[in-house]
């Protein structure tokens, strides 16, 4: 069942789009490479240039410049319609003219397939979405997943080089959201198919990728595996979309980094950024803290540690863990400080000292 | 390994729909664009000859100043215009707002009478009121003998606006119903919960909403009403309009250039008026449809219902009547100035019979192929407006719209001005009438296309693109399949509406290429009544035949096709 490997290559990918403010830059100069069935994630906030990103490689929209190759093939010179790939979209469009059956097998009508690999391939697919039964019916007699079943299975049925899903689980509930991309991942891993994602959620980025690239403004920012990206972002941006990060204004003095308060911290790894953050106007460097790594106590308990000083706004008992929020003038923004259990003596609206315990790492403009 | 790949690769690029689309532009340019110019241009030559740079003359225009009829005949245009606009819309709103609101039985009844005024022959219903309220109309007699009350002369203003507003009301009565009828019932259950009383809900949410349908279709009302020609040429008597005058100087004087200038000024009177609705209603874009497939709650109370009742069924009788008199009078066989006939009979049927079957044919046949090719390039080029971006889209979208505002008989003056003579003759053949038909009507499909390909999700397309379709093999298995109904129906208004069509084809025909309505005219003209009656009453049953058939198959209500 599952098939030859197939390698993607995006080179110096752009794309600018005439609009009546004049000429825009949606994608600007992205590269990566990917191989046989790697689960690759293309992760940003709206407008980031993700799905612009996937349309041209799906051929629904011209390339401005750079290269796509397939296996070494110029994936440009075809049409949308000659590339052979599988796509999901948000919206399922399923022909609502057309049965569950002819739904699906509407690719193999198209590839002229004999009529009884037709019916024995669209059987097999729908029985592998557990969709048996559904044949007769027509898309609007469908529940929403059922729907977005029916949508996989047709982009999946004439076994496709690569198959591109366009935030496919945006328009279901959350429950149904999380079953959904576990059965995706099941089924791409089953079938060994390459696979393109688009999504703005980084938790199910996170969840069902192999590899994740994060976009923002139009630029690929970081590439990587999602522990990686999580653990070592390369750059602000990065370090805030995925998972949640508390920011500090800081000064670097030689190898230390030092807080407006006086407070140091050494032997932080110091990242040069290609963000543009505007708090690089104010600030030399800005150190960044995961909520999990850090300490956290009330303002009258004498530590050796050295640490900011701010007021807990809210505390709130999340399960498996107390989430403190802390007003502070020496972050960036809002604190957010998780624990594994209740700091002794800290209510809501006590002044608190808190900083980090492990793992910090500082980003500074880069010099150019 | 990628060496040997060029830098620059394209890809094929499908032409067809562009192809499709430049034929439709041509069209469009030659039968419409260029005659509109080629009139604009001759109604600056002098009498009888072709514009030259050497020869510009105002003299077409002067008449305006210096010829008591050009100036009355303007003013008629836009007094009747007006009158018949406001009035339509008085009568309209209510009755839209009761069938919208109030518990009613029968309302889809209701609304399949409202149109029949729509798809009549317009002038045959117009003689009606002749036979009604004429000097010796039935209704006239009856008053004088038994109130010694004078009627005021049918002929003139009374009997042209009158007949007017009882053929249009439909438009702002369709249009505000269905604005009603979709409003959001949150809207008025939201100011109920703020406190609101049923009459300030009414004042304060419901009336307002209904503003923008209401000028739109009075907007509809005033163009067919600035350019009308049946009603005038047959009710007018004395009282001359733009459209009556351009026919005058044509079959009159064949003075095609003074009806250039004629015809440019009942233009220009006609965009004026547009301009000026439009920005009345600018500032008034609401989105007046909910999420909810709920309807709001009908008014039950007895008093209302009273009301209701009355009035819709009482408009409708009156809007009707002509049609019920254009039947009565089919069958009157003797009728020498009498009150009532003196005779019934099926004598008009049989000696119309031999003559209306060529007619009909013709108008059939013509209908049909203009319709069969507005359908095919309404379709590509809507699609290619609604779904592709190039320069110059916003130039083709008012080109295609701009016989929306032309009043038929200018598009008619425009057309044999052009085509009368030269390389390409047309006037007398049956192209020409099919091409007239074509630029007036290709609007209706292109704007019903447009509409439901912009309610189609274009993932849909794309989707079967990525299956492995290219673009014709998507629009014929996906896009047209679902259009479909969107088409339909405007097929039918299209076919309908030009089985009678009178404004242009009086221009245009010949001998060879009468249709139903210059039947009916010529009839009315030699004073055969009955006749006309009998001609006009087939007429009605077959369009009303066929709008039935087509609405059983695209199962939507008659109604429905013309809001």
């Amino acid at each position: 069942m599952t098939q030859t490997p197939k390698s993607l290559t995006v080179k110096d990918l752009t794309k600018v789009f005439q609009t009546p403010e004049g000429p825009t830059t949606a994608v600007r100069d992205v590269n990566f490479e990917i191989e046989g069935n790697t689960f690759f994630t293309m992760l940003g906030p709206s407008g980031c240039g993700k799905t612009t990103t996937l349309r041209m490689i799906a051929g629904l929209e011209t390339v401005t410049s750079g290269d796509l190759l397939l296996d070494g093939e110029d994936f440009r010179r075809k049409n949308a319609f000659e590339r052979n790939i599988g796509m999901v979209f948000q919206s399922y469009a399923l022909f609502p003219h057309m049965t569950v059956f002819e739904n699906v097998a509407y690719g193999m009508r198209l590839r002229k397939a004999p009529e009884t690999l037709i019916r024995e391939r669209v059987t097999e697919t729908l029985a592998m979405l557990r969709l048996d039964g559904l044949e007769k019916r027509h898309p609007a007699d469908l529940s929403g997943g059922q729907q977005q079943r029916v949508s996989i299975g047709r982009a999946l049925v004439y076994r496709p080089d690569i198959l591109l899903l366009d935030e496919p689980l945006a328009n279901l509930d959350a429950k149904l959201r999380v079953e959904m991309r576990d059965e995706i991942r099941r089924l791409q891993k089953t079938l060994g198919v390459m696979a393109l994602y688009v999504t703005h959620d980084q938790e199910e980025a996170m969840a069902i990728s192999d590899r994740i690239a994060v976009f923002s403004k139009g630029r690929l920012m970081q590439l990587g595996a999602p522990y990686e990206i999580y653990t070592h972002p390369t750059s602000v941006f990065v370090a805030d979309f995925i998972g949640k990060a508390n920011f500090f204004l800081v000064t670097l003095d030689g190898d230390a980094v030092v807080a407006p308060n006086g407070a140091r911290f050494g032997g932080l790894p110091v990242v040069q950024t290609v963000d543009e953050d505007e708090w690089f106007d104010r600030t030399d460097a800005l150190m960044m803290c995961r909520p999990e790594k850090m300490w956290l106590v009330a303002a009258s308990e004498r530590t050796g540690d050295t640490g900011f000083e701010g007021r807990a706004t809210r505390i709130q008992f999340l399960g498996t863990f107390v989430r403190y929020l802390i007003e502070s003038d020496q972050a960036r923004s809002d604190v957010i400080v998780d624990l594994p259990a209740f700091a002794p003596g800290v209510s809501e609206g006590d002044a608190v000292r808190f900083g980090p315990a492990k793992d910090g790492m500082v980003f500074r403009k880069a010099t150019k | 390994m990628t060496a040997a790949v060029p830098t620059k690769p394209r890809r094929r690029r499908n032409i067809a729909p562009w192809v499709a689309g430049g034929l439709t532009l041509f069209v469009l340019v030659a039968f419409l664009l260029f005659p509109i110019g080629t009139t604009l241009l001759n109604s600056f030559a002098p009498s009888g000859e072709r514009f030259a740079f050497g020869n510009a003359t105002f003299e077409n225009f002067t008449r305006f100043w210096t010829s008591a009829q050009y100036q009355t005949a303007l003013i008629n245009t836009i007094i009747i215009g007006l009158a018949v606009t406001v009035l339509s819309t008085i009568v309209a709103v209510p009755a839209a707002y009761f069938v919208a609101r109030v518990q009613m039985p029968f309302k889809p009844l209701i609304m399949s009478l409202s149109i029949i005024p729509l798809i009549s022959p317009p002038f045959v219903g117009a003689y009606s009121w002749v036979i009604l309220f004429g000097r010796s109309g039935i209704v006239s007699q009856y008053l004088r003998d038994w109130f010694g009350f004078q009627m005021p002369p049918i002929y003139g203003f009374f009997g042209v606006i009158l007949a007017m507003v009882l053929a249009n009301f439909t438009y702002v009565f369709l249009f505000v119903q269905g604005a009603l009828t979709a409003v959001d019932p949150h809207l008025e259950e939201s100011a109920r919960v703020m406190g609101a009383s049923r009459w300030r809900i009414l004042r304060t949410v419901v009336l307002p909403l209904a503003i923008p349908p209401m000028l739109a279709g009075a907007m509809i009302v005033l163009i067919e009403a600035l350019g009308e020609f049946g009603i005038p040429a047959v009710l007018g008597g004395e009282v001359y309009v733009l459209s009556t005058l351009m026919y005058f100087q044509i079959h009159g004087y064949f003075n095609l250039n003074a009806a250039s200038a004629i015809a440019l000024v009942n233009v220009a009177i006609t965009l004026i008026a547009i301009v000026l609705l439009l920005r009345i209603n600018r500032k008034r874009r609401f989105i007046t449809v909910g999420s909810t497939t709920r309807r709001a709650a009908l008014q039950t109370g007895r008093g209302i219902r009273i009301v209701a009742n009355l009035y819709v069924w009482g408009l409708l009788a009156v809007a009707l009547l002509p049609q019920a008199v254009v039947i009565f009078t089919s069958f009157a066989e003797k009728w020498p100035g009498t009150r009532w006939p003196l005779e019934y009979g099926l004598d008009n049927y049989r000696y119309i019979f031999s003559r209306i079957v060529e007619p009909m044919q013709n108008s059939l046949m013509l209908a049909a192929i203009a319709t069969v090719v507005c359908v095919i390039f309404g379709t590509l080029t809507g699609y290619i407006a609604e779904r592709k971006t190039f320069p110059g889209k916003w130039a083709l979208d008012l080109t295609i719209m701009l016989p929306f505002v032309l009043p038929g008989i200018v598009t008619g003056v425009a057309l044999l001005v052009t085509y009368n003579s030269g390389p390409i003759a047309l006037t007398g053949t049956a192209a020409i009438l099919v091409i007239a038909y074509f630029v007036r009507r290709i609007a209706y499909i292109y704007r019903s296309v447009v509409a439901a390909v912009s309610q189609l999700d274009l993932k849909m397309e794309e989707a079967s693109t990525i299956a492995g379709a290219g673009w014709s093999t998507t629009m014929r298995k996906i896009t047209v399949p679902l259009i479909a109904p969107g088409i339909l129906a405007g097929a039918i208004i299209v076919f309908t509406t030009l089985i009678s069509e009178m404004s242009t084809t009086i221009m245009l025909y010949s001998a060879r290429w009468k249709t139903v309505s210059i039947a009916i005219y010529e009839r009315l003209e030699s004073q055969e009544i009955a006749a006309a009656a009998a001609i006009g009453s087939v007429t009605i049953l077959v369009t009303l035949l066929l709008v039935l058939t087509a609405t059983r198959v695209i199962g939507k209500s008659m109604s429905e096709l013309f809001s």
